[in-house]
């Protein structure tokens, strides 16, 4: 595997040359920020750490240091004083479909499938995305600062998936988390096979399935060997032979071969993961999350083993076959894998869901310690910040409250893990986005306005 | 596995088995489930009913200590698919479609007593739903029926208590579907004098191909107080079906409501009892643009009786979170725990049940902590004052696997 490894970061590198500044690059670039120093403060700071009555100091919209009784003689600061409250990192959705599926959900904001082919690599979910949805507030009074929109999981590959900040702009890219890559949404199972067999079209079987992604694998392979063979000429050579044609569908799977794009695979039931693992074996790419994940508690040493994350419903199950074995402990049990290195992530695929990202993860850990387990809430923390920040790339600048981190940093005014804790206060890159003693402070899409009253906002 | 320790896990997952024909429930915090406050009390369980409760002095054959634990009746869900629906996606699994029955249509005898639901749901604290239908006609669909989840093979409940139906957001007309709501009550009307076979002449009839069960259904309905659940959303949907309920004197419940705020005092007045899902605040179609968290603490504040459903299906049982986010957002705690008891006894003539009173049957659930509190699982469940054995099968995949972990 080493070997393999490096001639990957070559390859990576030399494929990299081919690539200009990108289209539909993020735009975004943080508001210069006011200081604020959060005083007295309960906090889990996403590290697995609970700290009690101290101190957190945003600067620059940066996290600039936390711990007991910090200095607050500071030039023009902000001085919050959060005696019994709670702080915690902004909550992170490794799987959102806001957006894509924006509401109202009618059939013109459907747009999270491409479902007319089994392989769409070539599609974006970025591309889709509805900037006035307004369930996007909705989430951030939730306390959710970034999350992932991935496409639906009709197809075996269902194309590429985008890290948005939660913030209001009118164009995509003034949404996008800066320098986070892209994810390639594929799923296992009972979707495609239903969706494609139905119109009598392979994959109508989970055989068919694994065929469906082997081929698609065979053939970026021969891409990136192709578009590496001809960047690794001379100049010389260059000009006497033509090209190789770009084409967009392998464009991103040749992204995944080179480790930029991650994969973040729908997949539910125990064979099926540990199968994904061996063709992501074969072809040399690596799978960092599987979705949904229901049956990973039957494989979680697997899944720690492989360094793969499960991101996971506190308790969803029998909506369909392969949702059938759910255990509450799911989570827990991955989190517990071969002593602790686990990762597990509580997702919502969902726009309720979202809102209350902090009460699924309380589900979740009762669970777990109910079953012998002794998880303490500031690691369960980690369940909905730093973990899901690793599983979408973005772990060096969000998920946690160290120095140096983006200050996305939400306050509760009970502990997050009980249904009564609502967020208070949500600070993206040290931006105060939404304050719940001030309502003008929510976010209002265009969607929102006007629409009831003419006079008003819907939430008003 | 590190931090495992499966003994505590047997310890707190299974408690002794009690004799409940006798038992006092010593010490715990009680909620009656009727709206008033809770106390620390005994509760005293004889043959299957609640005998006494209060600070009492009885000597009974088994006792639980309760102290620091919550007591309260087991939930009751009034709008569930548990018993008819398996798995969604497998229609082999499913019961809860006619294929040319309208509001006649009954899932009653679909009904299954093993489905993994009802333990599933059981062990997180309810103890008896109503099942209903799909709603795959409109108006008015089928009829759905109460049942008690002790998983007998003979089943008690009350058959075809309900009848669903649904206006606004389809794709027809609503006028014309409040149109024709009024139509098929006044069928009903006619069943009162006339007999079935002739009602099935009508014009109406003929066009919906009716048959004798859906005349039987809306003789129920217009005549004999049935009660109707109807789903809708819109401020004037809300206005009219209020109008139509006191033109035809309907026992009318209204579900879904998210945008009732704009309609508030004639909802008020009208009397209207309501199941909400307290969490569903998407504006997830033209007709609920008004939708907030804030719904049921309004709505509590107008003293409207509430009721409560959950966006997922399986976890019905998650009405409790629903409740639990409603007093978040500022309904009165113990009229929350009334939305999960007796307002669904009362709302739909359950009798003896729903609330901790003398005489009622001992539906009693024990909670270590705050039930309103997601986390939150019942140490002990009685149904019919029987101990309910609180293994499911997802405890059962539980405890397989976790034996299991660490081993490969």
């Amino acid at each position: 595997m080493k070997i393999n490894n490096k001639i990957f970061t070559l390859g990576a590198l030399l494929f990299c040359i081919t690539i200009e500044a990108a289209p539909f690059d993020s735009t975004y670039i943080a508001e210069p920020s006011a200081t604020s120093l959060l005083k007295n403060a309960n906090i889990y700071d996403g590290e697995g750490n609970e700290f009690i009555d101290y101190d957190l100091l945003i600067q620059d919209g940066k996290i600039k240091s936390i711990g007991p009784d910090l200095d607050s003689d500071i030039e023009n600061v902000a001085i919050y004083d959060l005696s019994g409250m709670w702080v915690t990192p902004g909550i992170i959705d490794l799987h959102s479909h806001m957006g894509v599926y924006s509401a109202p959900g009618v059939k013109t904001s459907s747009d999270g499938n491409e479902s007319t082919s089994p392989v769409t690599a070539d599609v974006w979910a970025e591309h889709s995305v509805w900037t006035q949805d307004p369930q996007f507030s909705l989430a951030l009074q939730g306390g959710i600062t970034t999350f992932h929109v991935l496409p639906g999981s009709a197809n075996l590959i269902g194309g590429r998936g985008t890290t948005f900040k939660n913030i209001q702009s009118n164009t995509i890219q003034g949404m996008k988390f800066p320098e986070a890559p892209h994810s390639l949404k594929m799923a296992c199972g009972e979707n495609p096979k239903r969706v494609y067999g139905s119109r009598k079209q392979a994959p109508s079987t989970r055989m068919g399935n694994i065929a469906g992604y082997r081929k698609a694998w065979i053939k970026a392979a021969k891409y990136r060997e192709n578009m590496n063979s001809y960047e690794s000429k001379s100049d010389e050579a260059k000009e006497i032979v033509s090209p190789p044609t770009r084409d967009l569908e392998l464009d991103t799977l040749a992204g995944v071969l080179n480790g930029e794009i991650l994969v973040q695979n729908h997949c539910y039931r125990a064979e099926e993961m540990a199968m994904m693992i061996d063709i992501a074996k074969e072809f040399g790419y690596k799978i960092t999350a599987f979705h949904h994940a229901v049956e990973a508690y039957k494989i979680a040493d697997l899944l720690a083993d492989n360094n793969i994350c499960g991101a996971m419903w506190a308790d969803w199950w029998g909506f369909k076959h392969e949702a059938y074995d759910m255990v509450q402990e799911n989570i827990a049990i991955i989190d517990q894998a071969r002593n602790g290195t686990g990762c597990a992530v509580v997702h919502s695929d969902d726009a309720i869901g979202i809102q209350h990202l902090n009460q699924e993860a309380a589900k979740a850990l009762a669970a777990g310690n109910r079953a012998g387990f002794d998880i303490s809430k500031a690691r369960a923390m980690k369940w909905i910040t730093s973990n899901p920040a690793k599983a979408a790339g973005i772990e060096d600048t969000t998920g946690s409250l160290v120095e140096g981190k983006n200050a996305d940093v939400v306050i509760w005014n009970k502990n997050p893990f009980s249904v009564y804790a609502i967020a208070q206060k949500v600070f993206i890159d040290g931006n105060l986005m939404f304050d719940r003693s001030q309502p003008s402070s929510k976010p209002v899409s265009d969607f929102d306005l006007g629409i009831i009253k003419p006079n008003k906002s819907r939430t008003q | 596995m590190k931090n495992l320790n499966l003994l505590t896990a047997l310890l707190l997952i299974s408690p002794l088995v009690i004799n409940a024909s006798d038992l006092l429930i010593e010490n715990g915090t009680i909620h009656i489930g009727d709206g008033s406050k809770a106390f620390v009390g005994d509760l005293y369980i004889k043959d299957g009913l609640i005998k006494s409760i209060g600070d009492l002095n009885v000597k009974a054959k088994n006792t639980i200590d309760a102290k620091g634990k919550i007591i309260t009746p087991g939930f009751i869900a009034p709008m569930t698919a548990i018993g008819i629906v398996e798995i969604g996606a497998l229609d082999v699994t499913r019961d809860d479609e006619s294929d040319y029955l309208n509001m006649g249509f009954s899932i009653f005898r679909g009904f299954n007593p093993n489905s993994t639901l009802i333990p599933w749901n059981r062990s997180n604290g309810l103890t008896s739903v109503i099942t209903l239908p799909q709603q795959t006609s409109m108006p008015l669909a089928g009829m759905g029926s109460y049942f008690i989840l002790d998983g007998n093979m003979s089943i008690s409940g009350k058959q075809d208590m309900v009848m669903l139906g649904k206006m606004g957001a389809s794709s027809g007309s609503r006028s014309e579907d409040l149109d024709l709501l009024e139509n098929l009550i006044t069928l009903g009307k006619l069943a009162k004098t006339k007999n079935y076979e002739k009602v099935l002449e009508s014009p109406l009839a003929e066009f919906f191909e009716l048959h004798l069960q859906d005349i039987a259904a809306l003789d129920k309905l217009a005549n004999k107080k049935l009660p109707l659940i109807i789903e809708t959303n819109r401020a004037t949907d809300i206005k009219h079906l209020i109008d139509i309920k006191n033109k035809y004197d309907l026992n009318l419940i209204l579900a879904g409501i998210e945008d009732a705020p704009l309609v508030l005092d004639e909802l008020a007045k009208s009397k209207i009892p309501v199941i909400i899902n307290p969490m569903d605040n998407i504006p997830n179609s033209f007709d609920e643009l008004s939708s907030s968290l804030e719904l049921a603490s309004i709505l509590n504040k107008a003293g409207i009786t509430i009721m409560f459903d959950s966006a997922r299906s399986h976890n019905y049982h998650l009405i409790r979170q629903g409740a639990g986010n409603a007093v978040a957002y500022g309904m009165n705690y113990e009229d929350a725990i009334s939305g999960l008891s007796k307002n669904v006894a009362d709302v739909f003539g359950i009798k003896n049940r729903g609330s901790l009173k003398k005489g009622n049957y001992a539906d009693v659930v024990i909670w270590e902590s705050d039930p309103l509190e997601p986390s939150s699982v019942p140490t002990y469940v009685f149904i019919n004052g029987k101990q309910i054995d609180l293994t499911t099968r997802s405890s059962r995949l539980k405890d397989r696997y976790i034996k299991k972990l660490g081993k490969n």
